[in-house]
């Protein structure tokens, strides 16, 4: 079907037989694989996730072909065999991510088959999280504005995922950044058996964005070749020229069940089944080359016999090549981080005036934007005038860095991080810090991201990483409540590919913080917000100040019992430790641990070892809290030394309450703190 | 009378139940079938008269046979025939896209000269919209087996009499 609202480049009786001819070979080349792969499930040799392309033929050709490796970023989806075919990936490629073999350049068998990529052509690996890459486009197309980068991001998926919040996010923030991508919806009519009457009122999905400014919507047939391939052209065309979104819409058909798990049978009449059959795009494509006379039937034949033998080959190959090594699991779980040479042990003998936490933190952030003009920050409230943040953390960045390094975003969470995992990927120098919401309390919306964005460097078997730094005022004290006052870092310390920094002093925020921005990798940096402006958490920071991750620091040496903390109760440990020493004539070690992950063990065990018996203290609650962790270590690798069980102290099992009265009975204080080591010492 | 051209798909059910109601309704010596889906240019231009039948796909697509024609249609002159078409939809289902398949192919035959007659009151439908709507009236007869079958019968009745004297 014509689609008059773009300019008819190509045409079955104009483009060039040469073209054709290597359309064909693209298209045949991946539905011969995609005809195969359920065999290899069959055979149990693999593949035993597949998600067929077969009826998307039209618009899967178009991506491929309208994305240039050099110049564009493309993100496919798990349907985007044809797509990853026609963009140039080989048999052998194909077969090598289908059976999960350690030659897969997607990433050496690590992530799902069918989920095709070549990082090394900017062909993204991405999630089989249906659609959540559409942040990571906007973010790589934010990159690409910044850096006046000539190019597009084409980012590919199904109807069904613009149910997702997060695709509204991307697209909204697309529309509003004016961003160089393509959207590419592939409707087939379902997401796995669910029709899309069950997704959203509009049978055109694209139609629900149609008031958005600064973006155009193209409808075409994704079932078609040269429909498909001029709205992709009109699509790249538009971006290119006019440095905005676009959407287009590619009506498809899914010719077979959503994946090998699903029977569509069950939901699908066989009038349905005939029809959608009917209307097989390779079949269309194949009869128009012979009514127009453009192709004689024994020239497709020969095609599609030499394609025949070239699957047939890589088939071999893809039987014969290695599998991944067992031993290899441990490579490539986050990068190698920055060596702090200058304070290897992230200790210091500066004797200047004592900074506040969040001052040490807001030159820190200054002094890395002003040595690496790759640096970048936002989040929600982060730059408006004179505000930097909702507690003035940021202050005066914008105006020194300028809108383009310094800027907020909207209330999306999601966003925030998706972007941040978008944009590192154009080019490695780039380091981002955001703010991941307004409280620790409002990351919860940004989880799948935070989960998308841990195991980038591991799926992608080092080939990509995220280097980004997640910010994020945490806990209480402060008499915010429910909202205001969470501890989080029981949740999110359990994620492989995040390191987890908690720092108690101003001195540990502002190296923790230096050698995060410096950092490949992803670092979530909390910070205790009680302490921003705390006496008791000032220190003198010396202007390069770093800490190395996996270092806790030994705040208070003791004999008698090891207290290990962090955050803010790190001084009230202090404190309680001071008080009984004073009061009993013990002696109390108090180790602040700044790093959960990676955890100091070395110095834990050195610890424990010493004194015999240990005090674990958070703010967190104790049931799951991150103490547990640190407990059980102690329990498994120093359990001789021990005299008694690990003690551990930490909030009640309940949400934090508003009223003051509450909060002090549910946080751990110095009393509580100071009762717990009169009990373990005096036993 | 010219014999008058019906093409349509001969593999299809509805359509064909609604040719069947159409030849009955202009006499059976008056009209000739062309099977749509192996059609060409000579077929087409040898006659004055012609209905097309063209149904809906998807959500507002031309079937495939008819698509694949497209481009032969594309370079014909069509000044001087008259053409009428009808199709199939589903005002329920479809709402947004009923008998776009109608409006897409009168869009095409009108842009390469030729005259649409059969145009038919969009009253008695309930849709939200249509690339066949011509002011208040679709380029053609909609029908809809899947909501209104009864009144396909009368539709196609009245519709063979409004062309007996638009074809004139």
């Amino acid at each position: 079907m014509k689609n008059t609202a773009v300019k008819q480049k190509y045409h079955i009786k104009k483009t060039s037989k040469k073209t054709l001819a290597h359309w064909y070979r693209l298209i045949i080349r991946g539905r011969t694989w995609d005809d195969r792969a359920p065999n290899y499930l069959k055979q149990a040799i693999g593949w035993s996730y597949h998600a067929p392309a077969a009826g998307h033929e039209g618009i899967q050709l178009a991506m491929g072909q309208t994305f240039d490796r050099d110049t564009d970023h493309l993100f496919p989806y798990y349907r985007d065999l044809v797509t990853c075919v026609s963009a140039g990936l080989t048999s052998e490629e194909i077969i090598y991510n289908g059976i999960s073999k350690d030659t897969d350049v997607a990433g050496g068998g690590r992530h799902m088959s069918n989920h095709f990529a070549k990082p090394e052509w900017n062909i993204h690996n991405v999630s089989s999280n249906t659609g959540n890459h559409a942040l990571h486009a906007a973010g790589t197309a934010r990159a690409m504005k910044t850096y006046n980068h000539k190019g597009v991001v084409i980012c590919s998926q199904g109807e069904s995922s613009a149910s997702e919040g997060y695709v509204y996010e991307a697209i909204n923030g697309a529309s509003n950044e004016k961003l160089p991508v393509i959207f590419v919806i592939q409707d087939n009519g379902y997401g796995i058996s669910v029709p899309k009457k069950d997704q959203t009122a509009n049978r055109k999905v694209a139609n629900n964005f149609t008031g958005f400014k600064n973006l155009r919507i193209i409808h075409c047939n994704g079932k078609d070749v040269f429909d498909s391939m001029n709205a992709m052209a009109e699509a790249k065309e538009w971006v290119l020229e006019n440095v905005t979104p676009v959407i287009v819409q590619a009506n498809c058909v899914r010719i077979h069940s959503h994946s090998n798990s699903d029977r569509h049978e069950l939901y699908r009449d066989d009038y349905e089944l005939n029809y959608v059959a009917e209307y097989d795009p390779v079949a269309k494509f194949r009869r128009l080359l012979l009514r127009y006379d453009r192709f004689t039937e024994d020239e497709l034949v020969k095609i599609e016999e030499e394609i025949r033998a070239e699957v047939k080959e890589a088939h071999k190959k893809g039987l014969a090549a290695p599998d991944p090594d067992p031993d290899s699991i441990y490579d490539f779980v986050i990068p190698e981080p920055y060596r702090a040479e200058k304070y290897p042990e992230g200790i210091h003998n500066e004797d200047g005036p004592k900074k506040k936490m969040i001052e040490a933190i807001n030159e820190t952030l200054k002094a890395e934007f002003r040595l690496n003009p790759d640096t970048y920050i936002w989040g929600q409230d982060i730059a408006h005038k004179e505000k930097g943040g909702i507690f003035n953390v940021t202050k005066g960045m914008q105006k020194e860095f300028g809108k383009e390094r310094v800027f907020n975003a909207p209330i999306a969470e999601d966003y925030i991080l998706g972007t941040a995992n978008g944009m590192s990927r154009f080019n490695p120098k780039i380091r981002v810090v955001v703010e991941g919401a307004e409280f620790a309390d409002y990351f919860w919306p940004a989880m799948e991201q935070y989960v998308e964005i841990s195991h980038e460097y591991w799926r992608s078997k080092g080939q990509y990483s995220p280097n980004v730094t997640i910010r994020l005022a945490s806990g209480g004290y402060i008499g915010g409540g429910l909202y205001h006052s969470q501890s989080t870092e029981g949740s999110l310390t359990t994620f492989p590919g995040v390191r987890v920094v908690y720092p108690s002093f101003a001195d540990d925020a502002a190296g923790l913080l230096r050698t995060a921005i410096r950092s490949k990798g992803v670092t979530l940096f909390l910070e205790p917000k009680a302490l921003y402006n705390a006496p008791v958490a000032a220190t003198a920071v010396p202007g390069d100040f770093e800490v190395p991750f996996g270092k806790a620091r030994v705040r208070k040496e003791g004999r008698d019992l090891s207290v290990f903390t962090y955050g803010n109760t790190t001084h009230m440990c202090l404190e309680a430790a001071g008080q009984y020493e004073k009061e009993k004539g013990y002696s109390i070690e108090v180790v602040d641990l700044r790093s959960l992950s990676p955890l100091d063990k070395d110095t834990i065990l050195k610890s424990v070892r010493k004194t015999g018996k240990v005090l674990v203290v958070h703010e967190d609650k104790v049931f799951s809290g991150f103490g547990a962790e640190v407990a059980a270590f102690i329990a498994d690798e120093a359990f001789e030394y021990l005299d008694g069980p690990p003690v551990r102290l930490g909030a009640a099992f309940t949400p934090v309450g508003f009223n003051r009265i509450l909060e002090k009975a549910i946080l751990p204080n110095t009393e509580k703190i100071l009762e717990a080591i009169k009990q373990i010492i005096e036993y | 009378m010219k014999k008058i051209g019906i093409f349509y798909s001969f593999n299809t059910t509805k359509t064909g139940q609604a040719v069947k109601m159409l030849s009955e309704a202009l006499g059976k010596e008056n009209v000739e079938t062309v099977n749509a889906e192996t059609v060409n240019k000579d077929q087409v231009l040898s006659y004055d008269n012609m209905i097309f039948g063209v149904p809906t796909w998807f959500d507002g697509e031309l079937p495939n046979y008819w698509d694949e024609f497209v481009p032969e249609l594309e370079d014909m002159n069509l000044k001087g025939k008259k053409m009428a078409i009808f199709g199939n939809g589903d005002q329920k289902n479809y709402p947004e896209n009923f008998v776009d398949g109608i409006g897409i192919m009168a869009d095409l035959l009108e842009s390469r000269g030729a005259e649409i007659v059969g145009l038919t009151s969009a009253e008695g439908y309930h849709f939200e919209s249509s690339r066949a709507l011509r002011g208040d009236k679709f380029a053609g007869l909609a029908l809809d087996f899947e909501n209104q079958p009864r009144q396909n019968k009368e539709r196609i009745g009245k519709w063979a009499e409004q062309l007996q004297k638009e074809f004139l």
